[in-house]
């Protein structure tokens, strides 16, 4: 006992000694931070979640296996990779064909090869939507906040006429919107957090303009009106209160923002043709070079995703390899060109850029080796067709993510997977709650962030137990 | 250790408590006997009670140095040790007076003597019995006597008294050490439980038990009993914020009073008797109903809420704010009744009707427009009991509406006791509420059905938060996770098994309403007949805590903030327990009827009187928050749309109407002209407005601006379109631009535009108004704080 030192007594001595140092003229404002409670020097001002919606194989995309070309009577257990594999810029790492430009910029960040999803009984993309941006299991007994609240809340607009949450790319007309709309919320952090809805980039601006066929003269005559009435009235009869406060706040600053400059930002058709035709794969393309705008005007927290509809997009339940074929050249120049413009224009350093999806795929494997849940889609044992040449099984066993700038490390690969299926993470397997405290951290935010809802303490990671992983930061 | 006394000087002050009892009990009981003598002077028992009067002064002149040499032996003192002295030392004289009268020998007393006697012996007898009482005080505890009385008796929760250190400096009695370390386990439970207790174990240490405490955490023993200066525990919660070993190390440090009592109970000894574990740590709110009765009226006052608030605010020194005109008036009754505004005609009628009676009769006159009501009541249950039209687990048939059942049980005015019952064990129309979402996979163990099931009766019906303890032995109550799973398992097929954390224990759950005052559900019994019979359990008369929380809901709908606040934490204190109690009470004497509630409510003074407005949100939930009368409101997102869609142009389209009541409708009731908000699908201008995602229960909806609403509010499309729809109708209307703007304001602020207001509109508008000007006229209006906030 008495030769292990505990902590305090730790803490004693080392105080010791930096009053000793202090003695001597060290710098006191370094030593005075160290020692303040709560205060995390940040890496990053703003984070871009580029969201792979729906499933996206990571044999096919970031983590390729041995490929095996598509023929007749074909068995479906040979296949791993149905692409073949190109180099990258870091020696000895490579992707699948036709992710070339995010190949040529992989220098840049991190690639995470040991994502494991959480099992939630049935692989389902909404639930596993919701557990990846709230890091909290569903259902749950409170509305939970969505990560970007989360960011808003603690860190507020970067630029107070851009809204601090922003969501790009996904409609709630589609297919299970009510679930998707169970995790896009604030929740109990309150509403003024919530995501600023942009469902179609190209279409950014009309949310950020005065309605549509009125004039800017007229905006600013209406705008008047409703200011001189207001004068001209009492506050109401017995006086103000805090709801007609925030209410008048919030016109204003509603106002500020249609009528101000920085709102430019969200219109598209002012972007140079060439910097445009590069980002113009669809509606993903589009909403990465919105996103690429709005940072730079200072956007706090963005989401640009592929957006989830039911067998759309990512979620190939048949036609895998040739569908990828398109997701590749969706979002293959979009997001080396997003990298690219913001490491040129040096908003890298502070901006933190994810690629994700709620979990990966294989052509046999559902859900995880060794627990069995029901298969989504019936997978022949010898493959006739091309239809079932490709990875239609939810797999959450081995995922990728590539994570660049705002304090990531560049040209680093984290965990491993086997090369046999199932192509599972042998090596540093990280969950979601570690993901999500790191980017806490490098946006200077406490892990221990909670708030008390009905009595009880809420945290960013379920209990504050969230660890950061220091490995993927830069020391 | 101090020095002892002779020790015979100790035996004979120990016997005092033996002796005291002769006193005690025969001049008592002589004093009794004597009340049977009156108008006999020469009673045949008066020998008697002379004899007892004799033995019970001469052993009372005994006891009272035998005390003396007791306390100054055990160097007992304090407040109540002084009243004992004082009285036994009077006592004593007394017995020397009674002696006095006593006829030794022979001597026949005469009259005068006799009532002196009598005099005296009553006077000794009230003094005995007052020392004796303090004596059982000093040695049973002050409250030894009061708390087997019926209405102290559930006031065992310590929380409401403040921490008296002083009554600590002496040397501790059991019921001190008990009183202490019940005050030490509250600051422990209100600052540390979340961390260290069952519930998240932090540093190894968990402070929820006795055992725990004493054994320390990660890095030892925590205290020293006896040693406050070495023990960690009171270094730590004495630490500057900043530092890194401070404790709490999330959330606020303890309080200077919080601090002392901790260091004094470690001085102390650290003494944990035994059976401490039972004094609850948490505010307890009572379960049995109460009927105080009403404070006197007068002619003035007549309705019982306002003799409630009446004695509230003279207790506090408040005064009663002057009572609102009649257009404010009946835009609050138009708006809280049925959601919708009063027209101006009405309002001209209304402010016409000659009748003094006129507010009460128009008040009865829109609750009994039952299908308005019901639509406008729709959107708050529907928030409560999280029903909804579209959601999250209609997909997968994981979800059931209740829609229907619902509608029809508000317009039908079910009694509400009725309406809980169907709500508990359902028909096909109502299951929804106790069905919960299944979501399909597999969900935490505190989200299966059953749980959900027994949260949200908990939360809404009962006002009590099972969350906590639907995982883990609460810190936040005294609920433990076995009752929750007891609570739950009422609600299962089969018997659920507990899991804690999410790790299954093993354990069969039992089957059990949370108090064991509402009687028993028999768990062999079919799901259906548990269900039955909690149903009956839980709308009996004797559940006073379920009709506190509703009259509480309802408080809050009309005047802005419940006398308990939140409304789903009934254990917190209410601004007046007397009005809570009575509300209550008489809602169950009323026959369960909300209407009644209603216009109980909007009937009193109080609610005609003056709004009071708030700088933040915070005072109106401040702990020490004084009722002054309504709190201003904010318009609901359906209050907003309807009050939209009436004056100017309806928001929603009939193809977005999800519930349609008037299918069912009969031929005299009028349809409206528009389809109103509560009725159509969720969509992003309500959401924006603030109709929740009733995925979960929802009891109370966030009012303040935002800036996401007020972009939907300017530039949102579906507004914008319906203000120009709006506009193009009114211009076809052919008015002056005067009558467009005092038509505007009348419609929708209840009130003409005064001068500089007309002004403004004027120039605003032209002499010729298009319909762009017309429909920024409007939009300036219907965003106004007057249009948007109910005074």
């Amino acid at each position: 006992m008495n030769t292990v030192l505990n902590r305090r007594e730790f803490i004693k001595k080392t105080s010791a000694a930096a009053m000793a140092t202090m003695g001597m003229g060290a710098p006191l404002a370094g030593l005075l931070t160290s020692c303040e409670r709560g205060k995390i020097p940040s890496t990053a001002d703003s984070v871009i979640l580029l969201f792979m919606a729906g499933g996206m194989a990571h044999t096919e995309t970031f983590d390729p296996k041995k490929y095996t070309p598509f023929r007749k009577g074909m068995e479906s257990k040979e296949v791993l990779s149905t692409f073949p594999s190109i180099p990258t810029a870091l020696d000895g790492v490579h992707f699948s064909e036709g992710l070339e430009s995010i190949a040529g910029v992989m220098d840049k960040g991190t690639l995470i090869r040991s994502y494991v999803a959480a099992d939630l009984g049935h692989i389902l993309h909404t639930r596993h939507q919701y557990h990846f941006h709230t890091c909290y299991e569903p259902p749950q007994s409170v509305v939970v906040p969505h990560l970007g609240s989360w960011i808003s809340k603690e860190l507020g607009p970067l630029n107070p006429v851009i809204p601090s949450f922003i969501n790009i790319g996904q409609r709630f007309s589609v297919g299970e919107g009510e679930e998707l709309k169970a995790f896009h919320s604030a929740g109990f952090l309150g509403s003024e957090h919530g995501p600023f809805l942009i469902p179609d980039p190209s279409a950014g601006l009309d949310s950020v303009r005065p309605p549509i066929g009125m004039s800017t003269k007229r905006f600013e005559s209406r705008n008047r009106l409703y200011h001189d009435l207001i004068s001209a009235s009492s506050m109401g009869e017995f006086g103000s209160d805090y709801q007609k406060e925030s209410l008048k706040r919030s016109m204003e600053q509603a106002y500020i923002l249609l009528n101000s400059p920085e709102a430019k930002a969200f219109d598209l058709s002012l972007e140079p043709k060439e910097s445009y035709d590069k980002y113009n794969t669809g509606k993903f393309g589009l909403g990465c070079l919105l996103a690429k705008r709005l940072v730079n005007q200072g956007a706090r927290y963005i989401t640009v995703t592929s957006e989830y509809e039911p067998f759309m997009g990512w979620d190939t339940h048949d036609n895998g390899h040739t569908r990828l074929k398109d997701m590749k050249k969706l979002i293959d120049s979009p997001i080396a060109q997003l990298i690219k413009d913001l490491d040129q224009s040096g908003k890298l350093d502070r901006t933190l850029v994810i690629v994700a999806s709620e979990f990966s795929r294989d052509m046999l494997t559902e859900g995880r080796p060794g627990l069995k849940v029901k298969d989504q889609v019936e997978v022949p044992d010898k493959i006739d067709d091309l239809k079932n040449y490709g990875m239609h099984r939810h797999f959450t066993d081995g995922c990728s993510m590539l994570m660049f700038g705002g304090g990531i490390k560049s040209g680093y690969v984290y965990g491993k997977t086997a090369d046999e299926r199932p192509c599972k993470s042998i090596e540093k397997p990280i969950k979601i709650d570690r993901i999500h405290q790191t980017v806490y951290h490098a946006l200077g935010i406490d892990p221990e962030t909670n708030y008390e809802i009905e009595q009880r303490p809420f945290y960013t990671t379920p209990d504050g137990h969230g660890k950061v992983e220091f490995d993927l930061l830069k020391s | 250790m101090q020095e002892s006394g002779f020790w015979l000087w100790e035996l004979v002050g120990r016997l005092h408590p033996l002796i005291v009892h002769f006193p005690i009990a025969l001049i008592v009981v002589a004093a009794v006997l004597e009340l049977f003598t009156f108008g006999r002077f020469n009673s045949k028992i008066r020998p008697g009670i002379f004899m007892l009067a004799a033995i019970g002064a001469v052993s009372a002149l005994l006891a009272a140095p035998m005390g003396w040499l007791l306390a100054s032996n055990e160097g007992t003192s304090g407040e109540i040790l002084e009243l004992h002295k004082w009285i036994g030392i009077s006592t004593a004289v007394l017995s020397v007076i009674l002696l006095a009268f006593l006829p030794f020998g022979k001597r026949e007393l005469k009259a005068f003597q006799i009532k002196g006697f009598r005099l005296t012996l009553f006077i000794t007898a009230i003094g005995v019995s007052l020392a004796g009482h303090f004596g059982g005080a000093l040695t049973h505890g002050e409250n030894f006597l009061t708390e087997v009385l019926p209405q102290s008796k559930d006031e065992n929760s310590i929380e409401s008294t403040p921490i008296n250190l002083a009554t600590y400096q002496e040397e501790l009695t059991p019921e001190k050490e008990m009183k202490l370390i019940g005050e030490v386990r509250m600051v422990l439970a209100h600052n540390c439980y979340k961390c260290h207790s069952g519930a998240k174990i932090e540093g190894d240490l968990r402070l929820d038990e006795k055992e725990f405490v004493f054994q320390g955490g990660e890095s030892g023993q925590i205290l020293i009993p006896g040693k406050p200066e070495e023990s960690d525990l009171v270094r730590r919660i004495n630490l500057n914020k900043n530092h890194d070993d401070v404790m709490p190390s999330k959330g606020k440090l303890l309080n200077a009073e919080e601090r002392e009592l901790i260091a004094l109970w470690v001085e102390k000894g650290a003494p944990w008797p035994d059976g401490a574990a039972q004094q609850s740590v948490f505010r307890v709110a009572e379960l049995a109903p109460r009927n105080p009765s009403l404070p006197p009226g007068n002619s003035e006052m007549k309705n019982p809420i306002d003799l409630w608030v009446n004695e509230y605010f003279q207790k506090n020194k408040l005064d009663w704010k002057t009572v609102v005109d009649d257009k404010t008036y009946l835009k609050r009754i138009y708006l809280d009744v049925n959601g919708l505004l009063p027209s101006p005609k009405e309002l001209e009628e209304f402010e016409n009707d000659p009748n003094p009676q006129k507010r009460e009769i128009w008040l009865q006159k829109l609750l009994n427009r039952s299908d308005d009501y019901a639509t406008h009541w729709l959107s708050f249950w529907n928030d409560a009991l999280r029903n909804d039209y579209t959601g999250t687990g209609y997909i997968t048939n994981g979800r059931f509406a209740i829609s229907d059942w619902l509608y029809t049980s508000l317009r039908d005015n079910k009694p509400y006791n009725q309406f809980v019952k169907e709500l508990l064990n359902p028909t096909e129309k109502s299951k929804g509420f106790i069905e919960g979402i299944k979501w399909r996979g597999t969900v935490n163990a505190s989200q299966r059905t059953e749980m959900q099931a027994a949260q949200n009766v908990g939360q809404v019906i009962l006002g009590l938060n099972l969350k906590c303890a639907s995982c883990h032995d609460s810190f936040i109550s005294d609920w433990k996770l076995d009752e929750a799973y007891a609570f739950a398992n009422i609600f299962a097929d089969s018997t659920l098994e507990i899991s804690r954390c999410e790790v299954p224990t093993g354990k069969m759950a039992k089957t059990e309403i949370l108090w064991e005052e509402l009687g028993s559900i028999d768990s062999t019994g079919s799901k259906a007949e548990k269900l039955r019979q909690l149903a009956n359990q839980l709308v009996q008369p004797a559940n006073g805590r379920m009709y506190r929380t509703i009259v509480n809901r309802v408080w809050k709908q009309m005047m802005g903030r419940g006398i308990v606040e939140p409304v789903d934490e009934m254990d917190n204190e209410p601004w007046s327990q007397d009005l809570l109690d009575w509300l209550a009470f008489n809602f169950v004497e009323n026959g369960y009827d909300l209407k009644d509630l209603i216009f109980q409510i909007a009937s009193s003074k109080i609610y005609q009187s003056q709004s009071i407005g708030y700088a933040s949100a915070d005072e109106v939930l401040a702990d020490d928050y004084q009722f002054e009368g309504m709190v201003q409101k904010r318009l609901t997102a359906e209050q907003f749309s309807d009050a939209v869609s009436e004056i100017i142009f309806p928001l929603f389209s009939e193809e977005e109407v999800k519930y349609d009541p008037y299918e069912l409708k009969s031929p005299e009731v009028s349809v409206p002209t528009f389809a109103r908000a509560s009725l159509v699908a969720n969509n992003p201008f309500l959401t924006a407005l603030g109709r929740p995602n009733r995925e979960i229960v929802s009891t109370s909806r966030d009012t303040q601006g935002s800036l996401l609403q007020a972009l939907e509010l300017t530039n949102g499309e579906r507004l914008n379109t319906v203000l120009q729809k709006g506009s193009e109708k009114w211009l076809n209307e052919v008015l002056t631009p005067e009558q467009i703007t005092r038509e505007l304001y009348l419609e929708a602020l209840n009130r003409s535009p005064n001068e500089q207001e007309l002004a403004i509109a004027l120039k605003a508008l032209g002499e010729k108004p298009n319909a762009a000007q017309i429909q920024d006229l409007f939009w300036a209006v219907i965003l106004l704080p007057e249009f948007q906030v109910i005074e």
